[in-house]
């Protein structure tokens, strides 16, 4: 994956997509190496690079395909 | 065989045991039976294939052909997605898609003209049928997607779609919705009922469990029906199944991530290891499972798993192929990569040897690329490539190319040119040169020892000894596209030299580019008969449409040689043979039309002309090539200019420029000349000037047949700004040039030209001598705009021509066509020249372009019905036309009904 200082055009973007339900950790490999965080609430977010537009709809293909109700998904600026 | 047919994917998929029977929502499917569309559309887990399949099986109306297609990965291609639709209507009924699928097998047919083709046979089946198609959600192409609305909004009543999955299809949904034709069951829909789900309990997985249990379980799951039935085989067996609820109720895990987890812990570790490590596998059977988990008994352990109601989902009647539910799949995947992440490879790559021992190709390179060995993967696509290719399956081949790492595909020169090849003729031409390098660096003659071809990988032995002949023939379709004739032909010949007798495909193919060449640098002749021989070549045992296709490249050149009449017979013989085609429309035939309304303005027949253009778009949208739609805008604004509609043929050109596209063949007639020729009738000479300077023409210009149009135009302006002297100049060169190569089309032009020149100069005698010549060249083969369009002068210059007795069997009619074209008004706006209709006539034209029938109209316009027939006949006869709808069309095309509605 391409990772940059600085962020812009074609560069990763830290991306959360938060989850509801408590995922294990053993579902990082399967979300393309992003964190997982269990959250106190009883929801997940997935935080991580994320390289493009195309990346992050693969990312909620997969959340969907797994049933995982979507709660929230947040670009973050830093 | 890439065509082949997985017959699994056609098999209504039917879970083992009872299911839990959903009246309400079976009735809502029946209702389906009066719209368009039933959409399934949920999430993973809910039941949608079980629900559309057991009512299939028990609920839907017996008299109903039912076909079932489960989509996966490898549709996401329009020719493989079709092929297989088609497939799925076959197993029910048999006799339709064969022209379709004809279709798709022949060489670049659209995909609106496979779908036009489907549809009507399609309607023509006396029988309701429901076409589903499952996991619709795996399809991502946007060709596809782009089809199914071509297809959804064209079915037949009869035929009624059900499309599950668990994402909304980019359809116009709302529309469907809002006409009534949409049908819809949604999650909401799909979760267990507190009843549902006591139902299930009890009567299939054999549990009781008190109402407070239910009630938890149901809260805890939301209906969700995967998660209920993870949680029942947990609790099958269990003495403390209270403790169980309790325990899963108060946990916040993803409830499938508990219950898997619940489920493989009470597996034997045997069964538990079997589930991982077939769950790489999209579909399974015994043989393929022994050669994944190197065990055997895969077959009864399917059974025994499928017993056990583990998820698995039989694909056939025998219970030979199964697949695992695809969320209990995509859970099983997750632990294997993480408890046993150095297995998943090498087990991919026992599936990927497996299949290709049994030779089912497309999903041995599939598991060879997920296993990571793209070394296996290449070799697969280049051993298999020519059947992908001949089976049209574009989209798929560029997927795998895309797939492949650039160093595998740098050292393996066959694909390396398939590559330059697909860029190509997609029109990608900045990728092509650098691919092309990658092959010919392993052809180079020093590059021939051993020692130099280490590191070089072929696996296609045949395909490589054909390789310098076929990156000499990407190499000349390269330069060509980039406008290097000189290099395209130096390629093309070096193809030709290195080509075995029997390579027909690159023989063909290199002779037809240089005569694609020779066209472009004006050597017509030459360019006629290469480009018939190799396109012959290429085409052996190609379609129809592409022998269509070649006829029109044919019948341009001829009339750019002046053979008006070859050019009409080229057309007419294509259109013969298209139809005896039958029903099917074979693609170029719109195409055909524009040629043939080119040739038909020519002779001054503007009615035909127009015609022929109403024609070629009734058939645009099902048979025209990508520039047609260009094409037949040019048609239609050289036959305005020609009426003297000058503002109507700027409208024209103005929409036709944003879509003309770059292809082989030369661009002779820019738009931008066009445009400031009729700038020029205009009288509009200085915008005309300046297209000449913004293009940087000028009389000094070197002469090429790729500017000839141009230059000619920039004469026409000199004429019209009164510099008649200055246009004389570049006319001789350009009368030399076109003589030297036997364009006569283009000495005809030349020659009235000139002899207007000398007209202005005084010099009527050098005048009627160039004229003299124009006239003998263009009589056989009935020239009449070429001298029609210079209006008054040219008349004048007929008449003098006349009183001279030169070729008076022509210039007699031609004198006529002018007193005719005179005789009206310039700038008039009506397209064709048309017998005026009365007003009743245009009353009666517009109620006749409603739905009302003959006895209403009359009545609507209180006369009797015979009048009223009087008037529709007068109506027919001033149109030139014999029916109500061929009236209508063109008084459309006309504008006579909006002009009615507005007086």
């Amino acid at each position: 994956m391409q990772t940059h200082e600085g962020g812009g055009v074609g560069v990763g973007e830290n991306y959360e997509i938060r989850v509801k339900g408590h995922l294990n950790a053993r579902w990082a490999d399967w979300f393309d190496g992003l964190t997982l965080t269990q959250e106190s609430d009883g929801t997940t977010v997935l935080s991580g690079s994320v390289m493009d537009q195309a990346a992050l709809h693969g990312l909620l293909g997969k959340v969907r395909d797994l049933g995982l109700p979507l709660i929230a998904v947040h670009r973050r600026t830093e | 065989m890439p065509g082949s047919i997985v017959q699994t994917k056609l098999y209504v998929p039917r879970r083992r045991g009872a299911t839990v029977p959903r009246p309400r929502l079976s009735a809502r499917l029946s209702r389906g039976i009066d719209a368009r569309l039933t959409l399934v559309s949920a999430p993973a887990g809910f039941g949608k294939t079980t629900l559309v399949a057991v009512w299939l099986a028990s609920a839907a109306p017996p008299d109903r052909l039912t076909a079932w297609l489960s989509l996966d990965q490898n549709d996401n291609d329009p020719t493989a997605f079709w092929t297989y639709v088609i497939a799925a209507v076959q197993t029910v009924a048999p006799t339709v898609g064969t022209g379709a699928l004809a279709l798709i097998d022949a060489a670049q047919t659209p995909i609106e003209l496979v779908l036009g083709t489907l549809l009507n046979e399609l309607s023509a089946i006396p029988d309701e049928l429901a076409l589903v198609l499952d996991d619709f959600h795996v399809i991502d192409d946007r060709q596809v997607h782009e089809g199914m609305a071509f297809f959804v909004d064209r079915l037949p009543p009869h035929v009624h779609l059900v499309i599950a999955s668990r994402t909304d299809p980019p359809l116009p949904l709302a529309r469907l919705r809002a006409r009534g034709e949409l049908i819809e069951i949604r999650a909401a829909d799909l979760r267990f009922t507190a009843d549902e789900a006591a139902a299930y309990f009890k009567d299939v997985m054999a549990l009781d469990l008190a109402a407070g249990e239910l009630a938890i379980l149901t809260g805890r799951t939301e209906g969700w029906i995967a998660a209920l039935q993870l949680a029942a085989l947990s609790m099958q067996g269990r003495d403390n199944v209270g403790e169980f609820i309790k325990g899963f109720a108060g946990d916040d895990r993803y409830i499938v991530d508990y219950l898997v987890e619940e489920v493989l812990q009470r597996q034997p570790k045997h069964v538990r290891e079997f589930l991982l490590h077939t769950s790489v596998l999209n579909r399974l059977t015994g043989a393929l499972c022994d050669a994944v988990t190197k065990q055997d008994g895969g077959k009864a352990m399917l059974e025994a798993v499928d017993r056990a109601n583990l998820f698995l989902v039989a694909l056939d009647d025998r219970r030979q192929w199964y697949r695992y539910h695809h969320l209990f799949a995509d859970v099983l995947r997750a632990h294997l990569a993480n408890e046993q992440p150095e297995a998943v490879a090498e087990l991919h790559n026992r599936a990927s040897r497996w299949y290709e021992q049994n030779a089912l190709r497309h999903e041995a390179i599939g598991h060879a690329l997920a296993a990571g060995d793209f070394g296996h993967a290449a070799d697969l696509v280049e051993l298999e490539w020519p059947a992908f290719a001949r089976a049209r399956q574009e989209v798929t081949l560029r997927g795998w190319l895309d797939a492949l790492p650039d160093e595998q595909l740098r050292c393996r020169p066959v694909l390396s040119n398939v590559y330059a090849g697909m860029l190509l003729s997609s029109g990608e031409l900045e990728g092509v040169d650098q691919r092309l390098r990658d092959a010919e660096r392993w052809l180079t003659t020093t590059a021939q020892s051993d020692a130099q071809r280490a590191g070089m990988v072929v696996v296609n032995e045949e395909e490589y000894r054909r390789l310098p002949a076929s990156v000499a023939v990407h190499r000349a379709g390269y330069a060509l596209a980039r406008g290097n004739l000189v290099d395209s032909v130096k390629h093309a010949r070096r193809a030709l030299d290195v080509a075995a007798e029997d390579d027909h495909l690159n023989r063909g193919g290199a002779t037809a580019l240089m005569g694609l060449a020779a066209w472009a640098s004006g050597d017509l002749e030459t360019a006629y008969q290469s480009y018939g021989e190799g396109m012959a070549d290429v085409q052996r045992d190609g379609h129809l449409s592409a022998t269509v296709g070649r006829a029109v490249t044919l019948a341009d050149i001829r009339v750019a040689q002046g053979r008006l009449r070859d050019a009409m017979r080229t057309y007419e013989q294509a259109l013969q043979l298209a139809s005896e085609q039958g029903s099917a429309v074979v693609r170029g035939t719109a195409d055909m039309y524009v040629g043939i309304s080119e040739l038909q303005r020519e002779r001054n027949e503007l009615e035909a002309a127009t015609g022929s253009l109403l024609r070629s778009r009734e058939l645009s949208e099902q048979s025209g090539f990508a520039q047609n739609r260009y094409r037949w805008r040019v048609a239609m604004a050289r036959i305005h200019e020609a009426r003297g509609d000058f503002d109507g043929a700027l409208d024209l050109l103005g929409s036709a420029q944003p879509l003309f596209m770059i292809d082989f063949s030369p661009n002779l007639r820019p738009i931008a000349a066009i445009r400031a020729r009729v700038l020029v009738r205009q009288g509009r000479t200085d915008e005309a000037f300046d297209w000449a300077r913004e293009h940087g023409l000028s009389v000094e210009d070197e002469l090429s047949y790729l500017r000839e149009y141009e230059h000619i135009t920039l004469v026409r302006a000199l004429l019209a700004g009164g510099s008649a002297v200055e246009a004389a100049g570049l006319l001789d060169r350009l009368l030399q040039a076109a003589e030297a190569a036997y364009r006569t089309g283009s000495m005809i032009e030349i020659l009235v030209l000139q002899a207007l020149a000398y007209q202005k100069r005084g010099d009527l005698r050098a005048a009627l001598v160039a004229l003299e010549r124009a006239l003998r060249l263009a009589e056989p083969e009935g020239y009449i705009r070429v001298f029609l369009d210079e209006g008054p002068p040219m008349a004048e210059l007929l008449q003098a021509a006349a009183v001279r007795g030169i070729a008076p069997g022509y210039v007699q009619p031609l004198l006529a066509q002018f007193v005719t074209a005179t005789a009206e008004p310039h700038a008039r706006q009506n397209l064709i020249k048309i017998e005026p209709l009365s007003e009743r006539e245009l009353q009666v034209l517009r109620l006749l372009a409603t739905d009302l029938d003959g006895p209403d109209i009359a009545s609507q316009l209180m006369v009797s019905l015979n009048t009223m027939r009087t008037h529709t006949k007068s109506i027919y006869t001033k149109l030139g036309v014999n029916s109500r709808r061929a009236a209508v069309h063109l008084a459309e095309q006309l504008e006579l009904l909006s002009r009615t509605a507005t007086r």
